[in-house]
Parts: structure tokens; sequence; C-alpha cells
């Protein structure tokens, strides 16, 4: 896994990017949430948050393939429906066609969200809006530490692929990764406490310290405007 | 003013389970004095290493500064004693390294206005570009973090810098550079490590220790010639 | 199992999301209580395991591949408390990082593999007598624990997933639960493997071996209380009329009657055909619009 497979985008600059990490993520989650909500079969509306989303993705600078590509997460569920509609109340192919839009359009939007800001910056975002400090500092950690846990695992995987003589029995082959997790656990145990001591040799005493985010200019207010007209006027079409 | 930088007076030390880390540690170190730790590995170097800023704390008497350790704040203890660990992935836990380096400085208090100055001025001591301040650690060289992690306890303008091992795994031009960063500064040092060329270059004194204890404690050269001595606890004379 | 948007009704999300973004404050106030100073890097260090671990795939049934899930293995490790807030984090890094789960869908897949998992985890351990265990007794509890805790975890899926109209329960529950019964082997296995290994009854004391305090006891009763709430007013039409406005038409497609007229039926094949062409032009178009607000080209 390369390591930058997170925040790969993340550094460019197009009028996406410079957005402040909070207008991004409650634009982006209202966007969400509106979309979800729609009433009933909307086609129209659907079609002009496409018609948005399309907009906005073309502006980010980000490759539409890799957007096209990691939003396709979302195809064995899509499958699964697909393959339940039969039994369902109502058999439709539009219908189930608006549910497969739906979903895309909302892993699309998600991916415009953390394509175009780097995480650490996601972070303070989501702790100047409130979420609670050990998901911040979790996600901290989880960010910083997963590439080394990952290097981990790929070198334990090849020491065992080299003892390896062809593939082994299910159980044997689950006993072994279980011991590799469990060395894993171990290691993370040893490591957490180590931290703990560094942490303490700079001073901790318990709290995190809190750097400030980026400022709100008037790019923010006018994105967040533009998705709020959105979002009310779609409603009120839809509603009609 | 203070003549002793560090005091440790028959310091004992066990682990939870019961191995014996430490026995009778007396060691003695001069303000501005550079000392070397060396030993076989499980000497009980590091272990000593984490008595200096109370996150180990065994039976025995240590001062720092002046001040016996049980009756400082812990806070102030490690504004004095700035200990930097051998594996840099351990003292690096933060998103950026900005906020890495930062995170001393803003664990003491020190005004939010000034943080980004002294983060600059650390990077800057330290020899890297200012263009790593966003950079998750994961994105660096190995090299480059061990300097990151100096930066983040220099920041600290520690009057005792405690150094565990901080020459391994580093290639020989990051080496020559650490060593001529560390000779430049000018607070006491205390210096861990299997690494006897540095020693030679940074420290005119030395004490040797084995299995828990301080077997010899004098200037460098005459404890590193010693043949007898140094087979005797596993190491070879460089 | 990680669920995407788009699929559940707005009922059960916006109600999931509700109930999910109370535990989990809830859960943070009490940790802040009761945690050591030890606990904040050692649940950032795991964090980062599970989500590792995530990605070791095993295959199961030709085809399709499973990976270990590791609620119950972290209740045991943690304790409850510490170990919901260590899944919340994955799941939050899931959606974040790989696009598994939809945001919207956060509450629900909270619910779904970090609360239900990590208490039943927690509560099947000790009552097989996990905690003063070792050798074949903590291999079968911690076993016993995996397993139904993917179990409950399928089972919470497929009903939400029913409620919300997408996918019926005749199809998702035989389906879920059967499949997540083999996964669950593997999990239970996985997590006895993992357990008996470490053999650590000092880790596994603090963990699952700590009693829940009485007000958490409380906590954990409104959270089955209140999705059972929500089983019965899913159902019904007694809401308060803006609130009901508002969720009884966003059930999506599958759900009750839209308003208004869809564009796209009836759905005759050339007709179709030449509508999906217009669209596709009309999104295309959208997109290379987009491309001229883009901005300076920057190096990637």
């Amino acid at each position: 896994m390369r390591h930058n497979f997170i925040d790969r985008y993340a550094n460019l600059d197009s009028p996406l990017h410079v957005l402040e990490a909070r207008t991004k993520i409650l634009g982006y989650l209202s966007l969400i949430a509106a979309l979800l909500l729609m009433p009933g079969r909307n086609d129209v509306v659907l079609l002009v948050y496409a018609f948005v989303a399309a907009i906005l993705v073309g502006a980010s600078q980000v490759p539409l393939g890799y957007i096209a590509g990691r939003s396709l997460v979302i195809l064995p569920f899509v499958l699964l429906a697909g393959i339940a509609a039969p039994w369902t109340n109502s058999f439709d192919g539009a219908r189930f066609m608006a549910l497969a839009t739906r979903s895309f359009l909302s892993v699309t939007i998600l991916l415009l969200m953390t394509s175009t800001t780097p995480f650490p910056e996601l972070l303070r975002g989501l702790q100047k809006l409130g979420c609670p400090r050990i998901l911040i500092l979790n996600l901290g950690f989880l960010y910083r530490y997963l590439f080394v846990l990952t290097e981990e695992v790929l070198r334990m995987r090849q020491a065992r692929d080299c003892r390896r003589a062809g593939r082994a029995p299910p159980r044997v082959e689950l006993k072994l990764l279980g011991s590799m997790l469990g060395s894993l656990v171990l290691r993370s145990f040893e490591r957490a406490e180590r931290m703990y001591q560094a942490m303490l040799s700079r001073g901790y005493a318990g709290e995190f310290p809190v750097l400030a985010p980026r400022r709100f200019t008037w790019r923010d207010l006018t994105f967040l405007a533009g998705i709020a007209l959105l979002i009310v006027s779609s409603f009120r079409y839809a509603g009609r | 003013m203070t003549e002793y930088a560090i005091r440790i007076t028959r310091l004992s030390y066990s682990y939870p389970d019961g191995t014996k880390a430490l026995e009778d540690v007396d060691l003695d170190v001069r303000v501005g004095e550079r000392v070397a730790l060396v030993g076989p590995s499980g000497a009980g170097k590091s272990t000593l290493l984490l008595h200096l800023n109370g996150v180990l704390s065994g039976k025995g008497m240590i001062r720092v500064m002046g001040k016996p350790l049980g009756d400082t704040a812990l806070r102030e203890i490690r504004r004095h004693v700035g200990l930097v660990f051998q594996n840099p992935d351990d003292q690096l836990f933060c998103p950026t390294v900005f906020e890495d380096v930062a995170f001393g400085p803003l664990n003491l208090s020190i005004s939010p206005q000034e943080i980004p100055h002294r983060v600059e001025r650390a990077l800057r001591d330290v020899g890297l570009d200012q263009s790593i301040r966003n950079r998750p650690s994961h994105h660096l060289s190995h090299g480059e973090r061990k300097r990151v992690a100096l930066a983040s306890v220099l920041i600290m303008e520690p009057d005792i810098l405690a150094l565990d091992e901080p020459s391994s795994n580093l290639d020989p031009r990051n080496r020559r550079h650490l060593i001529e960063l560390v000779a430049s500064l000018p607070s006491t040092l205390v210096l861990a490590t299997h690494d006897l060329g540095m020693v030679m270059a940074l420290c005119p004194r030395t004490a040797l220790m084995d299995r828990g204890k301080i077997w010899a404690d004098g200037e460098t050269r005459r404890i590193l010639a010693d043949a007898r001595l140094m087979e005797e606890h596993g190491l070879e004379v460089p | 199992m990680h669920i995407p948007d788009g699929f559940l009704s707005g009922r059960i999300w916006l109600s999931l999301d509700a109930l999910s973004s109370v535990t989990v404050l809830y859960a943070a106030r009490r940790l802040r209580v009761q945690a050591s100073g030890h606990t904040v890097p050692l649940m950032g260090v795991l964090s980062a395991f599970v989500f590792a671990a995530q990605l070791l795939n095993f295959p199961v049934l030709g085809g399709t591949s499973g990976h270990l899930v590791g609620s119950a293995l972290l209740a045991v490790l943690l304790g409850p408390l510490a170990a919901f807030l260590t899944m919340v984090t994955v799941l939050i890094a899931q959606a974040l990082f790989l696009q598994d789960g939809g945001l919207a869908a956060l509450g629900a897949n909270i619910f779904n593999i970090a609360a239900v998992p990590v208490l039943s985890g927690y509560g099947i351990f000790r009552l097989a007598g996990g905690t003063q265990s070792h050798g074949r007794r903590l291999a079968i509890a911690s076993f016993l624990s995996g397993w139904v805790s993917i179990e409950l975890c399928a089972l919470c899926c497929a009903l939400e997933l029913s409620l919300s109209g997408a996918i019926p329960l005749r199809v998702g529950l035989p389906a879920m639960t059967g499949y997540h019964a083999i996964l669950g082997v593997a999990e239970g296995i996985l997590t006895s493997s993992v357990l008996v290994f470490l053999s650590r009854p000092d880790l596994i004391r603090r963990g699952a071996g700590s009693r829940l305090p009485v007000a958490d006891w409380v906590a954990v009763v409104a959270l089955v209380a209140v999705p059972c709430a929500i089983l019965v007013l899913a159902g019904s039409s007694n809401l308060p009329d803006p609130l009901q406005r508002l969720l009884a038409s966003a059930d999506p497609v599958y759900g009750r009657q839209g308003e208004s007229e869809p564009f796209l039926s009836p759905l005759r094949y050339r007709e179709f055909l030449r509508a999906l062409t217009l669209i596709a032009g009309a999104i295309g178009s959208a997109y290379f619009l987009g491309r001229l607000m883009r901005g300076k080209r920057s190096k990637l």
C-alpha cells in the first residue's frame, strides 16, 4: 500500500481546495443529507444534483478516474439490492436507478470532501465543530501510525510467505493469521507504552493542546450560500 | 547557581515483574558536562535515562538542577530535562511535523503566537527545511525523523539533554551532522550509546554500565582503552 | 457490512445518527472520568491496528473474502467503553479514507459495528467465564464472543435495510445472517487465537474484567430500548405532521409513493436510451464546465 493513498490529491490548488475545512464538512454533509431526504421519486432534482456534483468534480482538479474508481465501493450493495428487487413490493427499473444514483452521488460528494482536504486539516475542522476530543486524538494517532502498522503487516506477511509451501487448509491459515495479529497487538501495547513515556517527557499532563485552524473567508461564505440556495430551491421544487 | 546538573544517589529500580534493572547507581554530572553511558544491551542505560525526567521512579535520591525529584512538579522537571528516544516513531505521534515539534511548548503553556517562530527556529537548528512542517512524519526518511524528534525536544530549551542511541540506523553523513549538531549545543549532555566513535568525539567522560550497575566512571580515553574492562562487559576497544 | 448512503430511509438513518451521537458523546465523557493516562495512546494505536487488520483479507466461500472486524477482541482487551470509542474511530476513518460506509449512514454503522458487537462481545465473554480463564476455556469464551458479535451485527444490518425498504427481510435476513455465520466462525477463531497467543490475563482483567458502573448499565439499557422504540415507530404514522412529511416521503425508492411523476417512466427501451444519452451529455458538459473553473494546474 503506498503511503500516500490518503491525502493523495489533498495538496492541489483548486477553488475547492482553498476552502476551510469546516466549510467543506458542513457544505458537503448538507448536500448529502438533502440528497437523501429528497421527497419521492424526483428524478429532475436528482439530475440537478448530479449536474452540480459534476461541476464540482471538474473544478476540484482531482482526476476523474480516481473519483469514479473509488465510488465503485457501493457496487456490492447495489448488486444485492438489485438481486433482491423482484421480491420487493414494487419492482421498477427507474426506481432502482434512482436508488443507485443517490448512492453513487453521495459517495462522490464524500470523495469531494476528503480528496480536497489534507486529513490533519479535516481533523482540526471537526474539532472546531465540536467533535469529542478523544475521537480527534484517536483519528490523529490512526493517521500517524497506520503507515507504520501497514509496514509491519507487510513484513510479517513476507516472512510468513517465505516459510510457507503452498496454500494450507483454512483452519491453519486462520491460526497463522491469528498469531500474526496477536503479535501486532502485543507490539501495539508496547508502542503505546513508549508513546506514553514520550508524551510525558514533553510535558503531557492529561490535556492535548489545540492549534487554530484556517480562517473563514468570503469564498467559504459564497460556497455555503450556494449550497443553501440549491438545497432550499430543490426542496421547494420537489414539494410542489 | 548549582554546580551539579544531576546528582543520583543509590538509585535502584525493579520492573513490575521483579527483574532488577538498576542497582545502587551513583552518578553526578556537573552543569555543562558531557557524559557518555556505554554498556551492552540490557545494561539499564535507557532505564536510567527514564529516571532523569521522572517517567520512571525508583528507590534512591535524584536531584536535577539542585532540586530533588520528589519535591519538584514533574512538569518543571520536563522543562529542564529533554529526553530523545531511540526510535523516532515512538516520539513523533502527531499528524504533522509542526504539531509534533509544537507539542512540548504547548504543554509548557508558551503563548500560541510565539509557537510558530519557535518551531521555525527549532527546525532550522536541526538543519531541516521549513517545507516539511505540514507533512506527516511517515513521509520523512529515518534521518529526517530523527532530526524532527531532536527538534521537538530542543524547542523546549532544556538545561539537560539526554540522548538514547541517537546515531542508531543513521547513515554516515547523517551521523556526522548529528555529531556536529550536538557538539554545538551548550546544554549538559548525557549520551547513552553503542557508538563509541561518537562517544570519543563528544564526551570527555564515560560511565560504563552493565547489569544495572556502574562499573567504571572516568576519563573516556582511559576507560575505552582498557581492553580487559571492555571485554568483560561485552564491549570492544574502538 | 458497512452500509453506504442511499440504502436507508430517512427515518432510520436520522434516528440512528441521533442515537449514535448521543452514545458517542456519553462514552467520551465517561471515558475522561474513568480512563488512565495510558488509555489515550493505547486506543490510538489499537485503532490503527484494527484498521490495518481489516485490510488483511482471507478467502471465504471461493470468490468473496472476509476480514477480522475486531469489536469483540477490543472489548476484551480494552473494556467496553474504550473499545466502543476505538471502533467508532475506525469506522470514521474507513468512511473518510476508504469510502467504506456512508456519512449519513455512519450512525447506523456505529450502532451495528461498534455498539452492538462491543457490548455483546463483552457480555458473552464474561458470561462464558473468559475473564479468569486460560487455554481451552479462554478459547471457547473468545470464540463465542466473536461469533455472536458478528451475527448480531448482521441481524441489525438486515433489519435496518428491510425497514428502509431497500432489501426486504425475506432476502436480507438469510443472506446477511447466513453469510456472516461463516464469517463469524473466522472472527471467533481469530479472536480466540489472538487472545490465547497473548495469554495476558492481566490485560484481560483490565479490559473485560472491568465492571461496568451502574450509570453505564442504564446507558446500555437505553441503547437497546431506543432502537426498539424506533422499530415500533418506523411502522407507525402517528408522528407530528411536519416530521411526518419530511420522513414519510424520504423512503428511498422502494418505500411509499412520492408526489411527482418520475422523469424516466414509462420505460420504453428507445426512449430510455435517448434520455440516458442526453443525461450523460449534460453531466459530461457540467464536468468540463467545472474544469474551466479549476484554476491554475498545480503539479501533482
